[in-house]
């Protein structure tokens, strides 16, 4: 079986399995915790095209996600917008701010694309805390352009509620589940495709790279473009979802935990990303009760992972694969 | 939670027992224990980050009146069981889902909070989605427009202190009676306002600043700063290039404030200085030390100097500790109590889902005119957010006090200056004027 065949198999696998998690799960937490797992998912998926598949060391994944949440929300709530039409336009508007972004790292490797990416985000966020001036004036108080500290709430929602009445929070984990199937294929797909492997050759030896033609600018604003995607459109999910879309979406904490979760699983691989996300939210939510021990235990996670797993989980899982294959090979040899 | 309070104790010789309690051990009655099955109630709270010092008082607050209640044989006999989750920095988006994650792994029947930062209507649509009860202490004037937008969706949601505008407006009042009644001679009518970002600090800010003029005032400076903040500096400097009579500062966090007061004293101009709620907090007279005597400053709820006041000050700092702020955990103990009450009243109360029960719970809170260690709660009709006294009302029996307090000793609690039945003490020109 080839590495792509495996993939879909595994991804359709998986997604068979999460269609029946509401049906056999008896707690709604569970049910929504799994959809935030499916949000953050798909944005560390992404980021592992441009971050693992690419190379780039590129930290406006976040930024990309919080301006798909933010158009969302604004068409949401200065124009009335459908959430149907301001999902897509709020993950259009993404994939515009990342080719921007694309375009300015050009001439940039490795930590510094690290720091303007950063930079973009920060100053995004700085931007809309101090943002005083009213944009309207509604009964509720002033409201500054882009929300100010409070953000955006009441903006619309994909119709569950009237549909599904207190179930609605199912309908928004379907759609979380077809927004993360869709964004594993989809990296399945560039992964195993000429465009992957002229990402990798310009990650592994760009030198060479570019002497066998291989365009860096325009392959770079492409995994920028691709990338930013869903990555934009999980940020437009993660705003009906939450009904809420504020300035915490940029925060460097936020970005933190979110990196982690691709340095966890696994860089550079189909799935150590999507285990990542599992493994984090799982010790993220059992360390929940210990204040700020809290963060001390996600650190020190973070720190074994890196000291005793470099590869990541994947790559223990593939060391694990291979010691047991071993015996068997060498077996078959004599 | 391991301190455990008895009826009888709870029963004899508290000034409490004019209150709820009487209220809550009648609807009660022969249910002296609480041994049904536990009824989870929530909070979700700032307990670690900027606004922790509030936050875990906010958490102690509700505790202590589980556990009170729990001494009066819970809800019907069904004891309190608190669960807590942390906002952090706060916001919108933190705080739906702390409320939302208390909804669905502890099937919460209400969630009383003390205030997080950044709120708008996220959580109160997260509350009435799961149809229960939620009674916070945000102090938005936004709280009550929600409300009238449609009172049917939003029936379970309480704010049970009046909104901030009446900062901004009380304040102005509160100089007028100073100036007028000869207790206070501005150096001159300039007023300088400070604010940080966001639509709470900004809400009173403006309030002020659109009510100056008519009042005689005239605003000199209007200067936001980016918080939580440090280093005051700049805007010194530019209060010292033309000093104002009068320096309003609407941003609240204790820490900030206390700084400010610290580097204002190294080369204090002759002005008033108001701060709004921060000084309420211990963390602010510790952090500012000499430098926070003669600050004026005022809250919309806090304990009142009175007999039920420090009785309850008295309880909770032996609860406590003796540095425990009482003025930031009464707003979670006053609204547990509400609550506890109002679903007592009702035959009891319903989780997640269970609409019907809660909207009789909600129907005897609007009805209730409850008086607790911070006076009056009683919640305007439409609104659902509590009335504030004397601007709201005229009446301090209808109204929660607005209270102007200054502290005149840093060694010592601050004095209640205003308003009128409860102030015990008179406005003292501060230290770096009258010298």
């Amino acid at each position: 079986m080839t590495a792509m065949r495996r993939d879909l198999l595994l991804c359709g696998l998986f997604a068979c399995a999460a269609l029946f998690w509401p049906m056999i799960s008896d707690m709604r937490y569970s049910v929504t915790q799994t959809t935030f797992f499916f949000i953050w998912a798909t944005v560390v998926v992404q980021w592992n095209l441009v971050f693992g598949i690419g190379g780039i060391f590129s930290l406006a994944q976040v930024a990309i996600f919080a301006i798909g949440a933010y158009v969302t929300a604004m068409l949401g709530y200065y124009l009335g917008t459908s959430m149907l039409l301001a999902m897509p336009a709020g993950a259009v508007a993404a994939v515009a701010a990342s080719l921007v972004l694309g375009i300015a790292c050009l001439r940039l490797y490795g930590p510094y694309v690290a720091l303007l990416t950063i930079c973009v985000s920060q100053v995004l966020y700085v931007l809309i805390v101090n943002d005083t001036d009213c944009f309207t004036n509604p009964p509720s108080g002033c409201m500054p352009l882009m929300g100010g500290v409070r953000g955006f709430s009441r903006f619309g929602d994909l119709g569950f509620r009237d549909w599904l009445g207190a179930g609605f929070y199912i309908g928004n984990y379907y759609v979380g589940l077809l927004l993360l199937t869709a964004a594993i294929l989809f990296s399945i797909a560039i992964i195993h495709s000429p465009m992957g492997l002229a990402f990798r050759a310009l990650r592994d030896n760009p030198v060479y790279a570019a002497a066998r033609g291989v365009d860096r600018f325009r392959y770079q604003l492409w995994i920028f473009g691709l990338s930013a995607f869903f990555t934009g459109l999980s940020g437009a999910f993660y705003a009906v979802n939450t009904g809420v879309v504020g300035p915490v979406v940029f925060s460097f904490q936020h970005l933190l935990f979110l990196l982690s979760m691709i340095v966890i699983g696994g860089i550079g691989t189909v799935w150590g990303p999507v285990i990542g996300a599992a493994v984090l939210m799982l010790a993220d939510e059992a360390m929940r009760e210990l204040g700020d021990f809290r963060d001390i235990g996600m650190g020190l996670l973070l720190v074994a992972c890196v000291v005793l797993m470099p590869r990541g989980l994947t790559g223990l899982f593939q060391d694990m694969a291979r010691r047991f294959a071993k015996p068997a090979d060498t077996e078959g040899a004599t | 939670m391991g301190h455990r309070i008895h009826r009888r104790s709870m029963l004899k010789g508290s000034a409490w027992l004019a209150g709820a309690s009487a209220v809550l051990s009648g609807a009660n009655g022969a249910r002296a224990e609480a041994n049904g099955e536990p009824i989870p109630v929530g909070q979700a709270a700032p307990l670690t980050d900027f606004a922790a010092a509030d936050g875990v008082e906010f958490r102690n607050g509700l505790i202590m009146a589980c556990d009170e209640i729990n001494a009066l044989g819970g809800i019907l006999g069904r004891p309190l069981e608190p669960h807590f989750v942390d906002t952090r920095q706060m916001g919108d988006a933190t705080n739906v889902q702390a409320v939302q994650r208390l909804i669905d792994r502890y099937g919460v029947h209400a969630v009383i909070n003390g205030y997080n930062t950044g709120s708008g209507s996220a959580v109160q649509d997260a509350i009435a989605d799961a149809g229960i009860i939620y009674l916070h202490n945000d102090t938005s004037s936004g709280h009550g427009v929600l409300i009238g937008s449609d009172p049917d969706r939003y029936f379970g949601s309480f704010q049970t202190d009046p909104s901030e505008t009446w900062y901004g407006s009380g304040l102005l009042k509160f100089l007028s009676s100073l100036t007028d009644g000869g207790a206070f001679t501005p150096a001159n009518r300039r007023l300088a306002i400070i604010l940080s970002a966001g639509t709470y600090s900004s809400n009173i800010a403006n309030v002020v600043r659109e009510g100056a003029a008519t009042l005689g005032w005239e605003v000199s400076l209007y200067e936001t700063v980016n918080v939580p903040i440090s280093e005051w500096g700049p805007t010194l400097s530019k209060l010292r290039q033309d000093p104002p009579g009068v320096i309003v500062v609407t941003h609240y966090f204790p820490a900030d404030l206390a700084q400010f007061m610290v580097q204002f004293m190294t080369n204090p101009t002759p002005s008033l200085i108001y701060m709004q709620y921060g000084p309420s907090v211990k963390s602010f007279r510790d952090i500012a030390g000499p430098a926070a005597a003669g600050v004026v400053f005022s809250t919309v709820i806090g304990a009142l100097q009175d007999e039920i006041g420090l009785d309850f000050e008295t309880r909770y700092k032996a609860r406590f500790g003796e540095d425990a702020g009482h003025n930031s955990g009464v707003q979670s103990y006053n609204a547990a109590w509400i609550w506890a009450t109002a679903a007592a009243l009702a035959g009891g109360s319903g989780g997640p889902g269970e609409d019907a029960q809660n909207r009789k719970v909600a129907d005897r809170i609007r009805a209730m005119i409850h008086r607790g260690p911070n006076g009056t709660t009683r919640f305007i009709a439409g609104e659902q957010a509590a009335a504030s006294y004397p601007g709201g009302t005229d009446d301090p029996s209808l109204g929660m006090p607005h209270q102007f307090l200054q502290i005149q000793d840093h060694t010592a609690e601050p004095v209640l200056i205003a308003p009128w039945p409860y102030a015990k003490a008179d406005f003292v020109t501060p230290p770096w004027i009258a010298d």
